[in-house]
């Protein structure tokens, strides 16, 4: 089959302004939020109904064309970063809101809506969808659903998995599968969460739907070491409060925050803990009298007295990405998960690293529950700088396996993560990993060779680093 | 049987084996109950690891001490906290964080972990409850645990299950094969 008859059948197949083809138009598709890797599209397809998806899944099938499923392209791990020749199946035209159960506290939205529109769709009926990624104002819940995606509520409100009751999905087939939380049997729609667009392209999602908390309060605590920081975060959980938020900064993270979104944060500080209680009027004040009692060693603390300072109290956390981007050319947020009690260690992992391989780094992360996100800065333009920035980084991602966690927390694994799956799993649980991928996609056309690596790869890898005793980048010391 | 080697070698050299409590003369019986304790526990993590044959009390009380709870429906404190793995449904496996478990072939393999987030590679550890030990024998994992006046919203009875559909099964017969392709779990 040659490359015009997809896209002519594609286009007999979808209505006018549902496919894009041509180099320069499909430019807009060519990555995703990670823009390290770029790939333009045989062409995309934006369905505005399942009818329309199962059409092009059909002649995708038939002429065994790859097919990548995007929702708004926010992702950070290039999982729709389009492959060579395949069809980008953009499901951000699927924006209907199909219905709300009040009573039930559910609502059936199709995939393309965003994540932040089903909350204010309900937010008078004094409900929201409590998963909240920093990029909810435009992802998609279907991808939100593809990469179970967290935010800095997931302590207390769970990740997406948590919050889908049930979802409707096309198999490569063109089957419809519906899967719920009340199925018998395996669970089929946790392994659906998370899983990258590499299973099925999921078309309708029925979404949990939470009653908006009573009372918010913000306590900002900013404290002289990064231990000390750590510390506190520890002991909050260890009291029994569990906040809806537990965020953490380093100093340079605060530093480009401040100037950024001036929030009020302490510059002299070393660490700045940001901890949201919410709920009933009368628990929020007994566990903000408790965690005020547990920051005592704090050097700076500040209590949000309405919700501006809570809301300008968050704006500095929230924007620390492109404040911290401001900075440098370039910068490359890492998304490694590790147990708590390891979190000023890992810090200080971090730090020598960072002047090992002499680039700077910002910390920010979800320290509730373990959650990092360093940001290296680098410069592109610099040769051999995008090679030393990713060293750094599966620098640490191997150091965050090594204390007992995650390559990743909530960005998946997509393209970049790759290398970092070897680290994780063994080649006998990345084969599982591979046959599940087969049951469901036996000729491999739905987001092929994202998130689960190749066990050659691996294999090169591993000889990579050890063959011979040579190491990639040799001049750089290793620890 | 207390020793994940001795499972395996089980495993291994059975045609059929059945986990639980023994049904016929003729079927290797695995009972999960002397496997059992706390792996490890660090309140401050809101993560327990625990053995597959410990009993749901057992965990209940190594939880208390510290104020602290499961975050599911819980209704024979007797039970191992296997049997119950092996079939609960999503309310759960939303508390599930990882596995470790043997599969049909002998092989040792874990999958999730002890953080609270990690969406690295499929979601195992939660695919496999309810699969009613089927697939593999599971004989650890870890949970996320709540202070017990936050766990009580998770611990009511969840909805009855309901029958999947033909796709659904026909999907578990499938990954039935990748897990115990020579049919040693019945």
């Amino acid at each position: 089959m040659t490359l015009m008859s997809v896209s002519s059948q594609l286009s007999h197949a979808l209505p006018k302004g549902s496919l894009i083809l041509g180099s320069e138009n499909t430019r807009a598709f060519e990555c995703d939020a990670l823009g390290l890797y770029k790939q333009k599209p045989l062409a995309v397809a934006l369905p505005t109904d399942i009818e329309q998806v199962k059409s092009v899944l059909k002649i995708c099938r038939k002429t065994k064309t790859p097919v990548v499923t995007r929702g708004a392209g926010t992702g950070l791990s290039g999982g729709a970063t389009p492959l060579e020749g395949c069809v980008v199946l953009g499901l951000s035209k699927m924006t209907r809101i199909l219905s709300i159960d009040v009573e039930n506290q559910l609502a059936v939205v199709e995939p393309g809506v965003r994540n932040l529109a089903i909350s204010e769709a309900v937010s008078e009926l004094n409900l929201y969808y409590a998963p909240d990624p920093s990029s909810q104002i435009a992802c998609t819940i279907g991808g939100n659903v593809a990469e179970n995606s967290g935010g800095v509520h997931c302590l207390k409100y769970g990740l997406t998995v948590h919050n889908v009751e049930s979802i409707k999905m096309l198999t490569i087939d063109g089957e419809e599968l519906i899967l719920s939380r009340r199925d018998k049997g395996l669970g089929l729609l946790s392994l659906m969460n998370g899983s990258e667009g590499l299973l099925g392209v999921i078309t309708e999602i029925t979404v949990k739907l939470t009653k908006k908390p009573a009372l918010a309060k913000l306590v900002m605590a900013g404290f002289d070491t990064v231990r000390e920081c750590a510390n506190a975060v520890s002991d909050i959980i260890k009291a029994g409060i569990i906040p809806a938020g537990l965020e953490m900064m380093d100093k340079f993270a605060i530093e480009a925050s401040e100037a950024f979104a001036h929030a009020g944060y302490p510059l002299d500080a070393e660490a700045l803990l940001l901890c949201e209680l919410d709920g009933e009027v009368e628990s929020v004040e007994v566990e903000l009298e408790a965690a005020l009692n547990i920051l005592t060693g704090a050097s700076t603390i500040k209590v949000s007295e309405n919700e501006a300072e809570r809301l300008l109290l968050w704006q500095g956390r929230k924007s620390s990405f492109p404040a911290v981007g401001r900075l440098s050319p370039d910068y490359y947020c890492m998304d490694g998960t590790i147990p708590k009690r390891h979190l000023a260690g890992v810090l200080e992992k971090i730090s020598e690293l960072s002047k090992h391989y002499k680039l700077r780094v910002a910390n920010v992360f979800h320290a509730g529950d373990g959650n990092l996100h360093p940001l290296i800065l680098y410069d592109a333009g610099m040769p051999g700088e995008i090679d030393k920035a990713e060293a750094f980084g599966m620098d640490i991602l191997r150091h965050c396996v090594s204390v007992g966690g995650s390559i990743t927390g909530e960005h998946g694994v997509g393209i970049e993560k790759l290398d970092a799956m070897c680290v994780q799993y063994t080649a006998a649980e990345l084969e599982v990993f591979h046959q599940i991928k087969a049951v469901f996609d036996p000729q491999s056309l739905l987001n092929p060779g994202k998130a689960v690596p190749e066990l050659h790869r691996c294999a090169e890898l591993g000889n990579m680093h050890v063959h011979h005793g040579e190491l990639p980048h040799p001049e750089l010391d290793r620890f | 049987m207390k020793s994940i080697a001795e499972f395996q070698q089980l495993i291994k050299e059975s045609e059929q084996i059945h986990i639980g409590e023994a049904c016929s003369e003729s079927i290797e019986n695995i009972d999960m109950r002397p496997y059992s304790g706390i792996v490890e526990y660090h309140p401050e993590e809101l993560v327990i690891t625990v053995k597959a044959g410990t009993s749901i009390a057992e965990i209940e009380k190594t939880l208390k001490k510290n104020n602290q709870a499961l975050t599911f429906y819980t209704d024979n404190p007797e039970k191992t906290i296997g049997a119950l793995y092996a079939s609960a449904g999503a309310d759960f496996a939303d508390a599930i964080l990882g596995v470790q478990i043997i599969n049909g072939k002998g092989q040792l393999l874990n999958f999730g972990g002890q953080v609270m987030k990690n969406v690295a590679g499929y979601d195992v550890s939660r695919l496999l409850v309810g699969s009613r030990g089927q697939l593999a024998l599971i004989t650890q994992m870890s949970f996320k645990i709540l202070p017990i006046d936050a766990a009580k919203r998770f611990q009511k009875k969840p909805k009855p299950q309901q029958n999947p559909s033909a796709l659904h099964l026909l999907l578990t017969q499938k990954l039935k094969q990748i897990f115990d392709p020579y049919g040693v779990f019945t």
